[in-house]
């Protein structure tokens, strides 16, 4: 497909690149810090128009930057929040294999919980017990692992679609803000065991993502994943279960310290009997189980549902404060001005959470382009891989490398945050062992590696193949499946109704039949057109740091790049080396993407 | 309390001979060399050797998710506990008797063998007064061993930077996908890693030259350009002592399911079989795996299953490499449970809760006074151990620093591991 981006650069492009330096330090950009007050269209330049997409996206190539550019600032701001003026009508629906099978609801939570909804029931997950033979309810069992595999398969799917949605979106925002609400409102499918919910909660997220907040906040209480992930199932008068109350108003709301134990208790008394249908997935409030008696939250009293307690945690100014700090440091820096985060609070609060309003007004204000807050922030992984392929002009995500297994490597599985409190962000990105690896991103996607496994099967597991290779040459299923490992796991996988290894094997097999394949294809990148035209080492090496750095590289390094070039050269010039130098400039490129400079936004 | 501190010693001193004879044999091992030389360089190199080589190491084992001590360390003598868990409390049979009061959870193989051998303590009811239900707020008390301060380093970091005021290179390792704040502190960067056999830098021959120039500016003003310029300074070296380390790990020993605990604890024995620097461990059963607010009988059981077996396996292969003198375990979660079961056949966030000492050092036993079921501040224990006196025995007793000044007061230390 083309983008819209790249048609309009051509006209703007050329002109735009030719004029632009570096964001220097110069004496206005650091007074800009703390200062609110929109940027002056003469302030308006390339570099700031990379800043922007940078941040309110995922950056671009330089045409896209060019683009942004040449609008005024406002317009600039305006294309990226209002996003609805731009059409995505390319977008790709997600493609679902089909795993839910005729009286498959939903995932027990444990193959224990299945068995004894078979025993109780006859039948579980729409399979029959054996009415006799050898391992009656081993049928079950085969279903609870194909069913419980066939979701991990899914969600690791889904986070591939997500992937290339946010690589191939005219709506960068959209997709930026979706991946803040997924932080904040941190699900995890390792306990929801459902990506049809998971999906869904990401819906509301790109069609509520800019909306008041009040409107969101209503959105993910009645949200299914929500609801299983906190327990809210749980959560039924008299027997009040505390986790979504506690966290929602230390985690997503009020933040700690602004409201007591009792605030909580009584909140979840509000939450009580919210719950939601396993058959639509749509939310429900099982009346028998509200309570209606009256409760006192934060100073209120009355007979509060948890529509009401939403409305009293909007009221209090630690709200507006709690989420404006949060956005205010996830698109502009770690480390805010105390009054500047003040004032956006009350802009937050007094606008009715219009989020739209206070991102229009971040990304226009000179604090947003003030040195401080320019390439300093350290990438999300996502961030940085799909901002690779934005800055590389790489329209599609490829299947080699896989989109899932490298964001999962450095750090951050989509679907599977690492708690309710989501990614802790900033330098707890970085490790020793996940900076080297960003680097070996890069390597990945400029020389795919076709002989490793293609998308590494998170499924494959040694034990289960030799149980198949077991199977498969006739043994009984006991001997198939035993194993020398400690008494503990003999007693979980032994029973006379089942054999819980064989079933695994079984599961996953299936599992692995049934859903559908990743992509296999290798990056595309035409490397000699991000350098077309340019004659020596030095054009090459500044233009590649200019597509791809914020922050320029120190000169040394600078220099042993343009060395480097210079050697795989041989004396060739760049024109006479043009049918050879494809596989150096992918050297050059991985060594750009290698560098701690472009760890930075 | 009473506490029986017999110490297997003849196969802990036969193999720490066998050890010595094989060193004497082939000299020092082509890792630990290298482990010298990615050291820092402010230090003579013989100090390092003496200090690396003999001093002790510390292993903190984080349960994340709040660990139900209740269900654990089972006071099967108390009816107050069954009158509170009528569906979810661990049957008396069943149990692996302690004494007469309490017994592990059936489950917990791994502790019961220890503590037979007396090499576990059990230090009962550690906690902190005002506590905090949140997973993310307590266990950043845990962390910072300073509740309610809003402290952000840690006090494994801070003890290591007691011990050693000039930064060195891996001197404290963490092995997780990301670096805890217990790890935290001014002086010296951790190594954090995951997965041994990825932790490289890829690039062919002509470009690895250039990925050591190409470290940015650890000097620069732009503060994370420093920090990821540091960072990728010190990763490559590390990186090779770890793959190689993990390379040349070899055990028979059983750790029970390969969960990720059993996994990491290996990591660590193949790093100390090494010789590496580091005189700090951390790392954790991972996920919020023990947060069992539904249905918890079975996930409790199997969780109680991998994550005991994993450290008596991890005590072992100690034992197997001639390094056991040299090794305490530390094993703790952010909270325990409420007394009472909740509705869902699972229990809530609640306070105190037992934490343990594993080890050929530790002096075996039962310490702390028991936390009462009855006399409850709304459901949950009064804690009657503050949580800090263990690490006070595992950073003064233990590791030979400064509890006083690491923890910012005096905690009496309990009295589990012989004095450094």
């Amino acid at each position: 497909m083309t983008r819209t981006f790249l048609t309009v650069a051509a006209i703007l492009g050329a002109v735009a690149i030719a004029t632009t330096g570096n964001a220097g330090d110069r004496a206005e950009d650091t007074q800009w810090e703390g200062d609110l007050a929109p940027i002056p269209a003469a302030e308006w330049n390339y570099e700031r128009a990379a800043h922007l997409l940078e941040r309110a996206g995922f950056g671009g190539t330089p045409e896209d930057v060019a683009r942004l550019a040449a609008l005024s600032p406002e317009d600039a701001v305006s294309f990226l929040i209002d996003w609805e003026q731009v059409s995505n009508d390319h977008l790709q629906e997600f493609d679902h294999s089909g795993i839910f099978r005729t009286g498959m609801i939903e995932v027990p939570r444990s193959r224990a919980q299945a068995v004894r909804d078979a025993r109780r029931d006859g039948e579980a997950l729409g399979v029959k017990i054996k009415p006799g033979g050898s391992r009656p309810l081993q049928p079950v069992v085969n279903a609870f692992f194909y069913i419980l595999n066939a979701d991990r398969l899914e969600i690791r799917r889904l986070s591939r679609w997500w992937g290339e949605r946010m690589v191939s979106t005219e709506r960068p925002l959209q997709e930026k803000l979706a991946l803040f609400w997924h932080g904040h409102f941190a699900t995890g499918n390792v306990k929801v065991r459902d990506y049809r919910k998971m999906l869904q909660q990401l819906e509301l997220f790109h069609a509520k993502g800019k909306s008041p907040l009040r409107d969101l906040l209503r959105g993910i209480a009645t949200d299914p994943a929500m609801l299983v992930y906190l327990d809210a199932g749980q959560n039924v008068k008299g027997n009040p279960n505390e986790n979504f109350a506690r966290e929602i108003l230390e985690l997503f709301t009020l933040g700690p310290g602004n409201y007591t134990e009792q605030d909580i208790r009584e909140a979840a008394r509000a939450f009580t009997g919210w719950t939601h249908d396993p058959h639509t997935l749509a939310f429900v409030i099982d009346a028998d189980q509200h309570d209606t008696d009256a409760k006192t939250f934060l100073g209120h009293t009355g007979n509060f549902d948890g529509y009401d307690i939403i409305d009293l945690i909007l009221q209090e100014p630690a709200t507006a404060r709690f989420l404006a700090g949060k956005l205010y440091r996830y698109f502009v820096r770690d480390e805010g001005d105390e009054a500047v985060v003040d004032a956006l609070a009350e802009q937050y609060r007094t606008s009715g959470y219009d989020t739209a309003g206070l991102l229009r007004t971040i990304f226009l204000s000179r604090d947003f382009y003030a040195s401080a807050s320019v390439a300093g922030q350290i990438k999300s992984p996502v961030q940085m891989v799909v901002g690779t392929y934005r800055k590389l002009g790489l329209a599609d995500v490829a299947g080699v490398p896989d989109f899932h297994v490298a964001t999962e490597r450095l750090g951050q599985r989509l679907f599977e945050p690492p708690n309710v409190a989501g990614w802790a962000g900033g330098r707890a990105w970085i490790t020793s062992a996940t900076l080297l690896e960003r680097g070996n991103f890069g390597r990945q996607l400029l020389f795919p590696d076709m002989f490793a496994p293609r998308s590494p099967d998170p499924l494959y597991s040694d034990t289960l193949v030799k149980v198949g290779a077991k199977v498969a040459a006739g043994a009984e299923i006991t001997q198939a499946t035993v194993q020398g490992e400690s008494m503990a796991m003999e007693m979980a996988a032994s029973d006379e109704a089942y054999n819980t290894r064989y079933a695994s094997w079984h599961g996953r097999s299936e599992a692995m039949r049934i859903v559908k394949p990743a992509k296999n294809d290798a990056a595309q990148l035409d490397v000699l057109a991000l350098v077309n035209g340019l004659e020596t080492p030095e054009a090459v090496v500044d233009s590649l740091c200019r597509r791809l750095l914020r922050r320029p590289l120190a000169e040394a390094d600078r220099q042993a790049l343009i060395q480097f070039l210079d050697e795989q050269l041989a004396g060739a010039s760049l024109a006479e080396a043009a049918s050879w130098i494809r596989e150096p400039l992918r050297l050059l490129v991985h060594l750009v993407l290698s560098t701690p400079e472009y760890q930075l936004s | 309390m009473n506490f029986s501190p017999f110490r297997r010693l003849s196969r802990r001193h036969f193999m720490s001979a066998a050890g010595a004879a094989g060193l004497g044999a082939f000299g020092v091992p082509p890792i630990f060399q290298q482990a010298l030389a990615a050291s820092d360089t402010t230090t003579d190199a013989a100090d390092r050797a003496a200090q690396d080589r003999e001093g002790p190491i510390l292993v903190v084992v984080e349960l994340t998710g709040g660990n139900d001590g209740l269900n654990t360390v089972v006071p099967y003598g108390d009816d107050a506990y069954y009158n509170a868990r009528p569906r979810i409390g661990i049957p008396a049979v069943g149990l692996r008797t302690i004494d007469d009061h309490f017994g592990f959870h059936p489950s917990c193989k791994g502790l019961a063998e220890l503590y037979d051998r007396g090499e576990l303590a059990i230090v009962h009811g550690c906690g902190y007064d005002q506590p905090s239900f949140s997973h993310f707020i307590s266990m950043s008390y845990w962390h910072s061993a300073a509740p309610n301060s809003g402290e952000s380093s840690g006090w494994v970091g801070r003890a290591a930077a007691n011990l050693s005021p000039t930064p060195r290179r891996d001197y404290i390792i963490n092995v997780d996908e990301r670096p805890s704040q217990a790890v935290r502190n001014a002086v010296h960067p951790a190594l954090v890693f995951d997965q041994p056999e990825t932790f490289r830098r890829d690039g062919v021959y002509e470009q690895q030259p250039l990925f050591d120039e190409l470290i940015g500016d650890p000097g620069a003003s732009q503060s994370n350009l420093a920090f990821l310029s540091r960072s990728a300074r010190d990763a490559r070296q590390s990186a090779m002592l770890v793959r190689e380390a993990w390379g040349a790990y070899q055990s028979d020993v059983d750790y029970g399911i390969n969960v990720g605990l059993a996994e990491d604890l290996r990591k660590i024995v193949a790093l100390i079989d090494a010789r590496m620097p580091a005189r700090f461990y951390y790392c954790g059963y991972r996920g919020n795996s023990f947060d069992t607010h539904v249905h918890q009988v079975d996930v409790h059981a199997r969780l109680l299953a991998y994550a005991t077996d994993a450290i008596r396996g991890f005590v072992d292969d100690v034992d197997r490499i001639g390094r056991s003198d040299d090794v305490l375990v530390l094993v703790f979660t952010e909270f325990g449970r409420r007394v009472p079961e909740n509705i869902s056949l699972g229990t809530d966030h609640g306070t105190a809760t037992p934490v343990f000492l594993a080890g050929a050092p530790v002096a075996g036993g039962q310490y702390g006074t028991p936390p009462s079921l009855t006399e409850l501040d709304d459901g949950n224990l009064l804690h009657t151990t503050d949580f800090r006196r263990v690490y006070a025995s595992a950073i003064g007793d233990w590791m030979g620093a400064d509890s006083r000044a690491v923890l910012g007061g005096d905690f009496e230390p309990i009295p589990a591991v012989a004095t450094a």
